[in-house]
């Protein structure tokens, strides 16, 4: 229980950092800063140990605790045994607010210096409360006993022989069994990608409450301009961060999961798109801001609806308010997790737009000098549309919600529906992502602009060209494709001018590089990708979509999973791809992981759909106490049951008991008796199938579903029975078997947008370190 | 100025009209067979799997066929594009999604509603113990 105690000091030193720095910044004075600052740290140790503490629960398997018992097993490894830290509601609430309270010791460094710690840590230290919050009204510390009171409380003397129990209240000797075994991590998470995936895209969803936090603490103190500088730096390091861990998620999706591809537009994916498209969109608009001194409203509205979307987001994914309308089982945290998720909302909103609406009468009037061949108009509407991108997920996302509300049926919008909405606005914000970096400041020259569009403009239609004689004929993916190559090169074009001059600032169109050889990688991959569902019998190969594929046969590993081996041999070369399936006892089904073979211009993808082992069809029979049914050239006699009184006792006591019908099959003139078994306990019992072999040769399996006694008249008591027919079929891999062009393109493309975003970091973190203000000649 | 509020409208209507337009398509209603059936439009129809009737997975074509009644006992054939989905035996009852041709409901997707599996399971830390 220490661990809920030391959770609770976070908090209410967290509520204490609050007011303390409010009364810092209400009272100008410095006499409380230094014990808010404490206050502050001791939160954060506190969150810190408090961690320390759970790791420890999970790595030693106490499963007296209910998170651990229900998200980690004895036999995980190492790193995913620290992975389940983060498995579950709790853990991964708990991650975020760890990393939300160490961003926040930087962050009070970094704003301490830049004489804006009391107002930014005010709000922060909240943000951080109500995380902590969280953790309270579900504690990750509680105990098996406490969540399962019925099952695992009794009072009373210990009896002997019974291990894992704790004696919890001596003097009225009330005592609690605990598991030996956890239920173990789900078989979905059980890869590399959950040790990093989760932790990256936690810091980027903590690293949103800054440009918040920096533009509430603008607003508090009636600055409407300078906190856009101390906030940029924070703001791209949040956008690097979350894009990462977005991406790195679409590519444990393509990977490991067999989605089929890097986006499914599922909600949990969407719920951090969201934020980081509205945290680029602010990225854009604050440029401008820093030039002219337009768009103040805009900056603060960007910032703060940025972090209002983490909320939001987390709002959807976490309170099981999706429901059924999701692939994703989100597990209904309780009403308590749902209200304090939606107060978290309303709060955060009231804060940051309540302190906009009361400011925005003194800010400042700024004229709009700009015309429309501007940078600044480019940027705006490059913003707009992101805005726009944001808004049509969110609405897409919500979907349940607001059909739950019109029509009181809740029903999720289809994938076409993302695609149609932001196509024509990714089409608008791909060519203002070139076009932006061509034009100047203020207004631009049409002779010189026009110079400057030659080239990226003909290397963008030879582009489309090309892929128009690949053979697409979709005018909007055609135009998507130009604007992408326009982008491309447009940027190639600045930012070779860029580096020529001043290499530090060649961030931005790096940047710009990556999302436009990204788009392109969308569209090959996802557009030009073939696909096939292939029977592959075994050792003989196949040939679709000019690859040959041989199913060799499948091999076990990890105990109980299964790899199938298939060869691929695609012009003259020869690769393995081995794609697995397996039940799973958790999940209860069978879960299939793809393979695939990276080519440079291409993957070859390969998911598999089942193996058919010659298995045959079923068939389910009903016998009454000694009839007869027929199957084939088959007479099978239901004679009787066969249970004594000591098998019966035992089922009624909850031990083990094994029960049978007696069978009698008559093949011919041989005559084979068959005993069908039902074997367990009275919570789970097993079949074992029988088999058994005709004279002519042909196998049959036999297997009991339910014995009907009739307690009033023994005769008239049943048997229900299957009976399946083994086909001599040699064994078939089924795969799906796809071609995705040029997906390479995807992954280079994220990895040059993360270097442009690190580049730009670095400019901006210098540009806030200097009080002198530097040119912007981006 | 001017030209630039009128580019503004232009753009926000178009957006307004295309996000509506592409919500109200998208969003695949639940329908019973029947419902589905007449209208001919892609449907979720709500159901259990017939157990006694054919069940299978056309290994060359890719397809897993089943039959599955709805809620108002209607029995209907349906052909999923892909393999049997996860926790199919299992589920207390399935959720297909598509279309009908004929009188074969075509399914390009089936989720599975499963008993209790998460948390707050009881049984499970029975048998853990």
């Amino acid at each position: 229980m220490i661990g809920g105690i030391i959770v609770k000091i976070a908090f209410l030193s967290t509520i204490l950092a609050v007011v303390l720095y409010y009364r810092v910044h209400r009272t100008q004075s410095s006499r409380w800063l230094l014990i808010a600052r404490n206050c502050y740290h001791v939160a954060t140790l506190s969150l810190m140990t408090a961690a320390a503490v759970m790791l420890y629960l999970i790595l030693t398997h106490q499963f007296q605790y209910t998170y651990v018992w229900n998200y980690s097993s004895t036999d995980l490894s190492i790193p995913l045994l620290i992975s389940t830290f983060y498995a579950g509601q709790e853990g991964s609430f708990m991650l975020w607010a760890l990393y939300t309270a160490v961003i926040g010791v930087f962050l009070m460094q970094y704003t301490s210096k830049k004489d804006y710690e009391p107002e930014v840590m005010s709000v922060y230290s909240l943000i951080v409360s109500f995380l902590l919050l969280m953790l309270i009204v579900k504690n990750p510390f509680e105990y098996i006993w406490n969540t399962f009171p019925n099952d695992l409380l009794s009072s009373g003397p210990i009896p002997k022989g019974v291990a894992n129990t704790v004696m919890l209240d001596e003097t009225r000797s009330i005592w609690a069994r605990f598991p030996v075994e956890g239920k173990g991590l789900n078989p979905l998470l059980q890869n590399y990608w959950m040790v990093i995936h989760p932790q990256v895209l936690f810091s980027g969803f903590s690293a949103m409450a800054v440009p918040y936090a920096l533009a509430v603490a603008g607003l508090m103190k009636r600055d409407y301009n300078t906190w856009i500088r101390v906030a940029t730096p924070w703001s791209v390091f949040g956008a690097m961060v979350l894009g990462t861990g977005i991406i790195l998620g679409g590519y444990w999706a393509y990977e490991t999961l067999g989605w089929g591809g890097f986006w499914g537009w599922d909600p949990v994916e969407n719920s951090s798109l969201v934020p980081w498209l509205l945290c680029v969109a602010s990225i854009h608009t604050t440029l401008t801001q820093r030039k002219s001194g337009a768009f103040v409203k805009t900056n603060f509205a960007l910032s703060i609806l940025a972090f209002i979307a983490v909320l939001y987001s987390t709002f959807l994914t976490r309170s099981g308010i999706l429901g059924d309308t999701s692939v994703h089982s989100f597990v209904d945290p309780g009403m308590w997790v749902y209200w304090l998720l939606l107060g978290c909302i309303v709060v955060f909103t009231g804060i940051g737009f309540g302190y906009l609406f009361v400011r925005m009468r003194e800010m400042p009037k700024v004229p709009v000098e700009h015309t429309i061949i501007s940078r600044e108009f480019a940027l705006f509407l490059g913003a707009f549309a992101l805005s726009f991108v944001a808004l049509f997920v969110v609405i897409g996302t919500s979907s349940p919600i607001i059909t739950t509300i019109a029509k009181n049926k809740a029903s999720a919008v289809e994938i076409s529906y993302y695609i149609k909405t932001n196509l024509p606005l990714g089409i608008a914000i791909t060519f203002l992502s070139g076009l932006g970096q061509l034009l100047w400041w203020k207004h631009s020259k049409t002779k010189s602009l026009l110079r400057s569009l030659m080239l990226p403009t003909v290397l963008g239609l030879i582009t489309t060209f090309v892929v128009l004689l690949l053979g697409s004929e979709e005018f909007l993916i055609l135009l998507f494709t130009f604007c992408s190559a326009f982008s491309l090169f447009a940027n190639l074009q600045v930012g070779y001018g860029i580096y020529m001059g001043n290499p530090k600032f060649v961030g931005g169109s790096i940047a710009h590089v990556g999302i436009a050889v990204m788009c392109l990688g969308f569209v090959t991959s996802e557009r030009y990708d073939d696909k096939k569902t292939v029977s592959l019998e075994k050792n003989r190969p196949v040939e679709a979509l000019g690859y040959t594929m041989t199913y060799v046969g499948y091999r076990p590993y990890e105990g109980e999973k299964y790899a199938f081996d298939v060869e691929v041999e695609h012009a003259g070369n020869k690769r393995t791809v081995a794609p697995t399936m397996y039940y799973s006892d958790f999940t209860k089904g069978v879960m299939r992981h793809p393979d695939l073979i990276n080519y440079l211009t291409k993957d070859f993808y390969v998911a598999p759909l089942s193996l058919e082992e010659g298995g045959g069809i079923a068939q389910k029979i009903e016998l009454q106490k000694g009839h007869q049914a027929t199957v084939d050239s088959l007479t099978v006699t239901f004679n009787d049951f066969d249970f004594d009184a000591f098998q019966r006792g035992a089922m009624l006591e909850g031990k083990e008991f094994s029960l049978g019908a007696q069978l009698e099959v008559h093949d011919g003139k041989k005559k084979t008796p068959l005993m069908l078994l039902m074997k367990g306990t009275a919570q789970e019992q097993e079949f074992p199938p029988v088999p058994y072999t005709a004279l002519n040769g042909t196998q049959y399996e036999f297997m009991l579903v339910r014995l009907i006694p009739d307690r009033d008249d023994k005769s008239k008591s049943k048997v229900e029975f299957t009976v399946k027919k083994k086909e001599n079929k040699a064994e078939t891999l089924v795969i799906e078997a796809s071609v995705k062009p040029y997906i390479n393109l995807v992954w280079v493309g994220t990895v040059t947008l993360v270097v442009g975003f690190f580049l730009t970091i670095i400019r901006r973190v210098a540009e806030a370190r200097s009080k002198v203000q530097t040119p912007d000649d981006e | 100025m001017n030209g630039k509020v009128i580019l503004a409208i232009i753009v926000i209507v178009a957006g307004v009209v295309i996000g509506v337009t592409n919500f109200v398509e998208s969003n695949v209603e639940y329908a019973d067979f029947a419902t589905a059936q007449l209208t001919g439009k892609k449907a979720q129809v709500k159901g259990e799997w017939v157990q006694d009737q054919e069940t299978r997975f056309d290994a060359e074509n890719g397809k897993f066929i089943f039959h599955m009644k709805d809620d108002y006992g209607r029995m209907c054939r349906v052909i999923l594009d892909g393999a049997k989905p996860n926790n199919f035996e299992i589920a207390t009852s399935v959720v297909a999604k598509g279309k009908f041709d004929g009188d074969v409901f075509h399914a390009e997707m089936v989720l599975t509603k499963c008993p209790s599996k998460y948390e707050g399971d009881s049984e499970a830390v029975k048998k853990s113990l």
